[in-house]
C-alpha cells in the first residue's frame, strides 16, 4: 500500500483512541445503569474489528494469523470431539435420576434424543450440527436450545469478567509499579501484602467475606446495606462479585507488575535514563511500564481463561444468571448438548484471547515478530 | 503506537460517542421494576407482590415433562388438575377442583364430573377433551415424558406408551360427556384420585402445543387455568406470576407471585435477611439450629424417608442376620439430633403422617440385640466385619455417613468404608453394581402408602437391594386393588414388616422436614406435609 | 505460545546472567550461594520458610501435637465454640475443630506439595522437550496443550475419581482417600508448569552461553544439563512456591463442587467448604480459614522471596 508510515500512524491511533472512546461510552452507560443501545454494540464490535484487522495488517501478519486460525479451528474440532469421547466415558447418564424410571419410557426418551442411535451417527450430527451452528436442544432445560441458553447467560457471564479484569488490570498493574518504586520498604511488603491476601483465600470465603462487611455491616455497623448481597439487576449489584472475581487476577498482575518493573529498571537503558536526569514517575509511567507489559499481557490469555472457570462459585455465591454455572452443572447434569456448547464457546474464546494477546505483543514491542 | 500523553483527542472523541449514543437510551430496571418484552415497564407493587426463592432454574413448566420440586411449585400455580388437595385433615386427603365430583363402583371405571364455566388464560372454555388430551400426551413415546408411568393403571395405557399400540382411543379413557370424562382402569385401584393431583396428570391445549411445538411454555405462548398467569420468565432470574381474574377457585389476594432463582441456601438467607426475598422453602442445613429460633422460622414435615439400602448378593449383606443387626445398631436419634433440624427418626418405610403409617414397626436401637445377631451370623469378632458404603456428597448426607460410621464403631465395632461419588456417577452405580450399602431417599408423590411400598416391589426400577419376595408383591398388587381401607392397612402392615423386620433389605433412617423463612408481611403461608405450594391464599402487607 | 524470541541485536544490552568478559559455561554455584545470602536479607521471606517448616511438620507429627483424634465424635458437645478444652472449638459431630486442622494440614500439605512435584515432573520434561527441540514439534505439542486446557476439566476429574473409586490400589485409608484427589489435580496441574517451563528453556537456549558453549562443540545433553538446568532451576522452584498454593486452593473448589476428599479424612478445603455456610458458628471459618490464609501467604512470600533472590536477571542488586 503507498501510505506513509505517519499516515498508518495517524490511522492506528484514530482506531485505538476511538475503541477505548466507544468502550469507555458503553462502560459508562453500563455504570449508569442505562441500556447499551444496539448501534452502540454494533460500533463496538465493528470498530474492534477493524483495530485488530488493521493491526493484523500493519504488522504483517495476516498470513501468521491465518495460520493460526486454521489451527484454531482444528484445536476447537479436536476439542469437541475429545469431550464427545470423554462424556460417553463417564458412567452416569442424563435420564439416570433419583426416581429411576422404567426402561420403556426411558428408552422412549433415550430415541427422542437420537441416544440410541450408533455413536458414529450421533457424531456426525453433532458435528454436522455444530458446524452449521446449530448445537442442539439441552435435555435439562427442555424447550431450550443449547443456543438461546448461551445467547441469554453469555453476555452476564462476559459482564462480570469484563468489569473484573477490568479491575485486576486498574488495581494490579498500578500496585505493582508502586511496590516496585519503593523496592525493599515496607511500603513494598504491605503491597504485596495485599495483594497476596486475593489470593489466600478460596472466593466461596471471600465473597461471603465482603457480603458479611458489606451487606451486614459486620464489624462495621456504618457499612450495613451499602452493596446488595446478591443478585444481577443494577451497577450496584456489580460491586461484590466483580471485587471477588477481580482479587485474584489483580495480585497476579501485581506481582507480575512488580517484579517485572524490577527487572526493567534494573536494565541498562533506563539507568541511561536516569544518569541523563529524566524525571522519575515520567521515567517509571513512560519507560518502564510500557516495557514491563510484556509479561502482564503474556499472562492474560490464561486470566482470561481462570476468569471465566472462576465465574461458576461467584455466580453461585451472588445468584448471577451467567454462564460459568453451566460449565459446571451441564456436566453434573450430563446435559450433553449444553456440556459440548458450552465447552465449544469456552475453547473459542480461549483460542480468540490467546491471538488477541499475541498480536497485541506486536503492538506493544515491535521488536516482537509473529511468524 | 499510542503515548500516554497525547489524551487529548481521546476526551474529544469521548464527548462525541458520550453526546451522539445518549440520545435515546433507557434506564434498566430497578428492583420491582420489571420489563416484559412487547408490553414495556411493569411495576410490581410491593404490598401486593409476593418473592419466593426457587432454588433452580425449572427444567421444564411443561407439567407432562416436569420431574422436579422448583418447575412443580410453578406449574402448580399455573395449573389445576382434576383432583386437588384438602389439607385440613390429619391425613391429607382428596379434594374437588377441575372436575366437580367423581364416582366409582368397583375402584375400576372412575367418572369425573367437571366444573363447567371454566375458561383458559386465552379465554377458551375448559373441556372433557383437554383432559383427554392431557393423558394422551403424557402417554404418547413421542413426549417422552419421565412420569408417563403414573397412567399405567389406565386399560391399555402401558401398551401405547411403549409403543407397541398405535390406537389411543383403545386405551381407557373417553369423554362420556359435555362435562364428563371415564377412566377404565386394569385393575381396582382404590386410591386412583391421588394419582389426578399430580402435575403429570393436569389437562393440556393440544392446539397450543401443536402450534408453537417445544417452546409453548414460554411466556407469550403458555395457555393455563390455575390462580397465576405467566407473566414474564427471564431465564437463570426469575419468574413472574400474575394473577388470573378469571381463577374459578379462591381468586389470589397476589396481585404479582415472583420466583426468583437463588441456588445457594446461605444466598437466599442473606437475601431474605436484607428484605429482597419473602420467604424461603428450603434452609441451608448448617443455619438451620440458630434460624428455628427466629419467628419467621416455620417447620413441617413432610412425605420423605431417607434410607441405606443393602445390596443383599454382597458380603457381608448376603446375610440378613448382619442386616437385622445393623439395623438395630443405629441409633435414629442420634442423627436426628446431629442435623438439628426437627426430622423424626424412622424405623419404618412408610413416613408418619400419612396414612399407613404403623408407630413401632421396625428394629429399633438395641445394641445388645445387634451383637447377639452379629454372634449368631457367626461373627466372634465384629472388628472383622467391613462394609463398603457409597454415597453422593451432600453437606447432610455425608454428616449422617461421618455419624453413622462412628456409630457403627462405637456399636458394634463395625468397620465403614465411605466412597463418596459424584451424583450421577453414583446413581449409575447403584443401578449397575450395587455395593454392600448405599444412601437413599424417596419423596412421596402422592400419601398412599403404595407410592413408597411399591418401590421394593421385584421389579420396581427403584429397588436396588436385589431383594425379590413374590410374598411381597402380591401383598402390594392384594393391597392396591383392596377398597376396605382397614384391610389395606393390615396388607401393608404384613408387607412392611417383611421389609424393615424381616428380610432387611434396607435400614430407614428417618423422615424429611421441609424449614421456611417467612416474612412477618406474609400471611397465610402455604405449608404443608407434601410441600405443595400453592399461593392463591397467601397475603402480603 | 507461538512467539519467536525477539532475536539479539548486537547493540542491544548483553542478555541476563552474562558478563561479556565472564566465563562460557554458566556460573551455576556462585549464582546459588549469592541467591541464598539475598534470601537471608529478606525478612518476610525467611518468616514465611520457618512458618512453613512449622507447617510441615506439624503436618508431620500429627498424631503427636493433635490432643484428640480427627475423627472421634462427641455428640454431646457439638457445634461448641473455643474454649480451654477445644481451643478452636468442635464440629457439628462434636470433633475437636484444632485436632481437625492439624490433620487437614497433613492432607492439605500433602495434596499441594506432591502434585506440585508430579506435576512438575510432567510438566517440565513435556515443557523441555517442547522448547528444546522447538519447530514444528514444539507447535504440535502446544496446540495438545491447548486442547487439554479446553477440555472441561471436571469430565476429567470424574473420570479419575471414578477410576480410583473402583481400584483399590492402596490398603490404608487415608492413602486412599488422598489419591483419587492428587491425581486429578496433577492431571490437570501439570500444563501450565509445562508453558512456564518451555518459557524459560526457549529463553536459556537462545542465550549467548549457551550458543557459545554449543559453537565450542558441546553436545545436547551437555548442554541441556549443564547449562540450561542450572538456570531454569531458580525460575522453576518459584514456580513450585506458587503451585503448591494454588493446588491447596483447588481442592477445596473440588470439596465446593461436591468431589473433595473422602470423609472422614479433613483438609482445609473440606473444613472451609463447611464451615463458609454456618455464619452463626464463625469458629468453623475462622480457625480453618486463618490456617489456610497465613500458609498461602507464606508460600506466596517465600515465592517472591526466592524469586528476587535467585533470579539471575536480579543479580545486579
Amino acid at each position: 500500500m503507498s501510505l506513509s508510515h505517519q499516515q498508518y500512524a495517524l490511522i492506528g491511533r484514530v482506531l485505538a483512541w476511538g475503541l477505548a472512546a466507544l468502550l469507555a461510552v458503553a462502560i459508562g452507560l453500563d455504570l449508569a445503569d442505562y441500556e447499551i443501545p444496539g448501534a452502540l454494540r454494533l460500533a463496538l464490535v465493528g470498530w474492534g474489528f477493524a483495530a485488530v484487522s488493521f493491526a493484523i495488517i500493519r504488522q504483517n501478519m495476516l498470513a501468521y494469523v491465518t495460520k493460526r486460525l486454521v489451527e484454531a479451528a482444528l484445536v476447537v474440532w479436536v476439542i469437541a470431539t475429545l469431550t464427545f469421547l470423554l462424556l460417553r466415558f463417564i458412567p452416569g447418564g442424563p435420564f439416570d435420576t433419583e426416581k429411576a424410571l422404567p426402561p420403556e419410557v426411558k428408552a422412549n426418551i433415550e430415541a427422542k434424543y437420537g441416544l440410541n442411535d450408533p455413536l458414529t451417527k450421533q457424531y456426525a450430527d453433532f458435528i454436522v450440527g455444530a458446524v452449521q451452528g446449530d448445537l442442539g436442544e439441552s435435555y435439562k432445560y427442555i424447550g431450550r436450545s443449547v443456543s438461546d441458553i448461551i445467547g441469554e447467560s453469555l453476555p452476564v457471564s462476559a459482564q462480570l469478567g469484563f468489569y473484573s479484569m477490568l479491575l485486576a488490570f486498574a488495581i494490579g498493574i498500578p500496585l505493582g509499579v508502586f511496590a516496585a518504586s519503593k523496592h525493599n520498604t515496607w511500603l513494598d511488603t504491605g503491597a504485596m501484602f495485599a495483594a497476596i491476601s486475593g489470593v489466600a483465600l478460596p472466593s466461596f470465603v471471600i465473597g461471603p467475606l465482603l457480603v458479611t462487611v458489606f451487606s451486614f455491616g459486620v464489624p462495621f455497623a456504618f457499612l450495613h446495606g451499602t452493596l446488595p448481597p446478591a443478585l444481577w439487576e443494577s451497577s450496584v449489584y456489580y460491586v461484590l462479585p466483580v471485587l471477588t472475581l477481580g482479587m485474584r487476577p489483580a495480585a497476579i498482575i501485581a506481582r507480575l507488575t512488580r517484579s517485572s518493573v524490577l527487572e526493567v529498571i534494573q536494565s541498562d537503558f533506563v539507568r541511561t535514563a536516569k544518569a541523563k536526569g529524566v524525571a522519575h514517575l515520567t521515567l517509571l509511567y513512560k519507560h518502564v511500564l510500557k516495557n514491563s507489559l510484556i509479561p502482564v499481557l503474556t499472562i492474560s490469555g490464561p486470566l482470561v481463561a481462570g476468569i471465566l472457570s472462576g465465574s461458576f462459585v461467584i455466580e453461585i455465591i451472588f445468584a448471577i444468571p451467567g454462564m460459568g454455572k453451566h460449565l459446571v452443572q451441564s456436566v453434573t447434569n450430563r446435559d450433553y448438548p449444553l456440556i459440548l456448547g458450552v465447552t465449544l464457546v469456552y475453547a473459542v474464546l480461549l483460542v480468540i484471547a490467546n491471538l488477541i494477546v499475541d498480536i497485541l505483543y506486536t503492538v506493544v514491542d515491535p521488536r516482537i515478530k509473529l511468524t | 503506537m499510542t503515548h500516554f500523553s497525547s489524551i487529548r483527542p481521546f476526551f474529544a472523541l469521548l464527548c462525541v460517542v458520550a453526546a451522539v449514543v445518549s440520545v435515546g437510551c433507557t434506564k434498566k430496571g430497578k428492583d420491582l421494576e420489571i420489563t416484559v418484552p412487547g408490553q414495556g415497564k411493569l411495576t410490581l407493587p410491593h404490598k401486593e407482590t409476593l418473592r419466593v426463592r426457587i432454588e433452580t432454574e425449572p427444567p421444564s413448566i411443561d407439567w407432562h415433562k416436569a420431574t422436579d420440586t422448583t418447575s412443580a411449585l410453578v406449574t402448580e400455580n399455573l395449573m389445576d388438575g382434576l383432583v386437588g388437595y384438602d389439607f385440613s385433615k390429619p391425613e391429607p386427603d382428596v379434594a374437588p377442583a377441575l372436575a366437580e365430583k367423581w364416582r366409582s363402583k368397583d375402584n375400576r371405571v372412575w367418572t369425573f364430573t367437571l366444573r363447567q364455566g371454566v375458561v383458559w388464560s386465552d379465554g377458551q372454555p375448559f373441556g372433557p377433551q383437554h383432559v383427554v388430551d392431557g393423558f394422551k400426551r403424557l402417554l404418547n413415546p413421542m413426549t417422552a415424558s419421565e412420569y408417563a408411568y403414573f397412567l399405567y393403571p389406565l386399560k391399555n395405557a402401558r401398551a401405547f406408551a411403549e409403543g407397541k399400540l398405535k390406537d389411543f382411543a383403545q386405551v381407557g379413557v373417553r369423554v362420556t360427556g359435555p362435562n364428563e370424562v371415564t377412566v377404565e382402569l386394569d385393575k381396582p385401584m382404590s386410591y386412583f384420585p391421588f394419582l389426578l393431583t399430580h402435575h403429570s396428570t393436569f389437562p393440556v391445549r393440544q392446539d397450543v402445543i401443536d402450534k408453537h411445538g417445544d417452546r409453548w411454555t414460554e411466556p407469550a405462548n403458555i395457555v393455563t387455568i390455575g390462580p397465576f398467569r405467566l407473566k414474564l420468565w427471564e431465564h437463570d432470574k426469575q419468574l413472574v406470576m400474575e394473577r388470573n381474574d378469571a381463577y374459578y377457585g379462591v381468586k389470589p389476594q397476589l396481585k404479582y407471585l415472583v420466583g426468583l432463582i437463588i441456588q445457594e441456601a446461605s444466598t437466599a438467607i442473606n437475601l431474605f435477611e436484607s428484605g429482597r426475598v419473602d420467604a424461603l422453602n428450603s434452609l441451608p442445613a448448617q443455619q438451620i439450629r440458630e434460624l428455628k429460633k427466629r419467628k419467621e422460622f416455620k417447620a413441617v414435615g413432610n412425605l420423605t424417608i431417607q434410607y441405606y439400602g443393602f445390596n443383599i448378593e454382597k458380603k457381608p449383606m448376603d446375610n440378613v442376620k448382619i442386616r437385622q443387626a445393623i439395623a438395630h445398631a443405629i441409633d435414629r436419634q442420634e442423627i436426628v439430633n446431629v442435623l438439628a433440624g426437627g426430622q423424626i427418626p424412622m424405623t419404618s418405610f412408610v413416613p408418619v403422617g400419612m396414612f399407613g403409617y404403623e408407630a413401632g414397626r421396625g428394629r429399633t436401637f438395641n445394641i445388645e440385640k445387634a451383637k447377639g445377631l452379629l454372634k449368631e451370623a457367626g461373627y466372634d469378632d465384629p472388628t472383622k466385619i467391613k462394609i463398603e458404603f457409597r454415597s453422593n456428597q451432600n453437606e447432610n448426607h455425608q454428616l449422617i455417613a461421618e455419624n453413622i460410621q462412628a456409630q457403627l464403631k462405637r456399636n458394634l465395632g463395625v468397620s465403614m468404608e465411605i466412597k463418596n461419588e459424584e451424583w450421577k456417577v453414583f446413581l449409575n452405580t447403584v443401578k449397575v453394581d450395587p455395593p454392600p450399602m448405599y444412601r437413599f431417599g424417596w419423596q412421596g408423590d402422592y400419601p398412599d402408602p403404595d407410592n413408597f411400598l411399591n418401590l421394593m416391589t421385584s421389579y420396581s426400577e427403584n429397588n436396588r437391594t436385589r431383594w425379590k419376595n413374590k410374598k411381597y408383591d402380591d401383598l402390594i398388587e392384594k393391597a392396591a386393588t383392596e377398597s376396605d381401607r382397614e384391610r389395606r392397612r393390615q396388607i401393608y402392615a404384613e408387607a412392611q414388616k417383611m421389609l424393615v423386620e424381616d428380610d432387611v433389605p434396607l435400614v430407614p433412617l428417618y423422615t424429611g422436614v421441609s424449614h421456611h423463612m417467612i416474612a412477618e408481611r406474609v400471611e397465610n403461608y402455604p405449608v404443608n406435609i407434601l410441600a405443595r405450594y400453592r399461593y392463591n391464599e397467601v397475603r402480603v402487607k | 505460545m507461538p512467539i519467536s524470541v525477539p532475536t539479539l541485536n548486537p547493540n542491544d544490552p548483553l542478555p541476563e546472567g552474562v558478563d561479556a568478559a565472564g566465563p562460557v559455561s554458566a556460573p551455576a554455584r556462585s549464582l546459588w550461594s549469592d541467591g541464598f545470602r539475598r534470601l537471608r536479607k529478606n525478612r518476610a521471606a525467611v518468616v514465611s520458610g520457618i512458618f512453613i517448616l512449622f507447617i510441615c511438620l506439624m503436618a508431620a507429627f500429627a498424631d503427636v501435637v493433635a490432643p484428640y483424634s480427627f475423627e472421634t465424635q462427641n455428640i454431646d458437645e457439638m457445634l461448641q465454640g473455643p474454649s480451654a478444652k477445644h481451643w478452636f472449638g468442635t464440629d457439628s459431630l462434636g470433633r475437636d475443630l484444632l485436632s481437625r486442622v492439624i490433620y487437614g494440614a497433613r492432607m492439605s500439605m500433602s495434596v499441594g506439595v506432591l502434585t506440585a512435584i508430579v506435576s512438575l515432573l510432567i510438566g517440565g520434561i513435556y515443557g523441555a522437550i517442547s522448547g528444546w527441540v522447538g519447530g514444528r514439534v514444539d507447535a504440535a505439542m502446544m496446540r495438545a496443550i491447548d486442547i487439554l486446557q479446553a477440555v472441561p476439566e471436571l469430565l476429567l476429574l470424574i473420570l479419575v475419581m471414578v477410576v480410583f473409586n473402583s481400584v483399590d490400589v492402596f490398603e490404608s485409608p487415608e492413602l486412599k482417600a488422598l489419591t483419587g484427589i492428587f491425581l486429578a489435580l496433577s492431571i490437570v496441574g501439570w500444563v501450565g508448569l509445562a508453558r512456564i517451563v518451555r518459557g524459560q528453556v526457549m529463553q536459556v537456549k537462545q542465550s549467548l552461553y549457551v550458543e557459545a558453549a554449543q559453537a565450542l562443540g558441546a553436545k545436547g545433553r551437555v548442554v541441556l544439563f549443564r547449562h540450561i538446568f542450572p538456570n531454569i532451576l531458580g525460575p522453576i522452584i518459584v514456580v513450585l512456591t506458587f503451585q503448591i498454593p494454588s493446588n491447596v486452593l483447588f481442592e477445596s473448589f473440588l470439596s465446593f463442587i461436591g468431589l473433595g476428599l473422602q470423609p472422614p479424612f479433613s483438609s482445609w478445603g473440606v473444613l472451609c467448604n463447611d464451615g463458609w455456610k454456618a455464619k452463626t458458628d464463625p469458629h468453623l471459618i475462622i480457625f480453618p480459614g486463618l490456617a489456610l490464609y497465613l500458609t498461602m501467604l507464606a508460600f506466596n512470600l517465600l515465592g517472591d522471596g526466592l524469586r528476587d533472590a535467585f533470579d539471575p536477571k536480579m543479580k545486579n542488586r
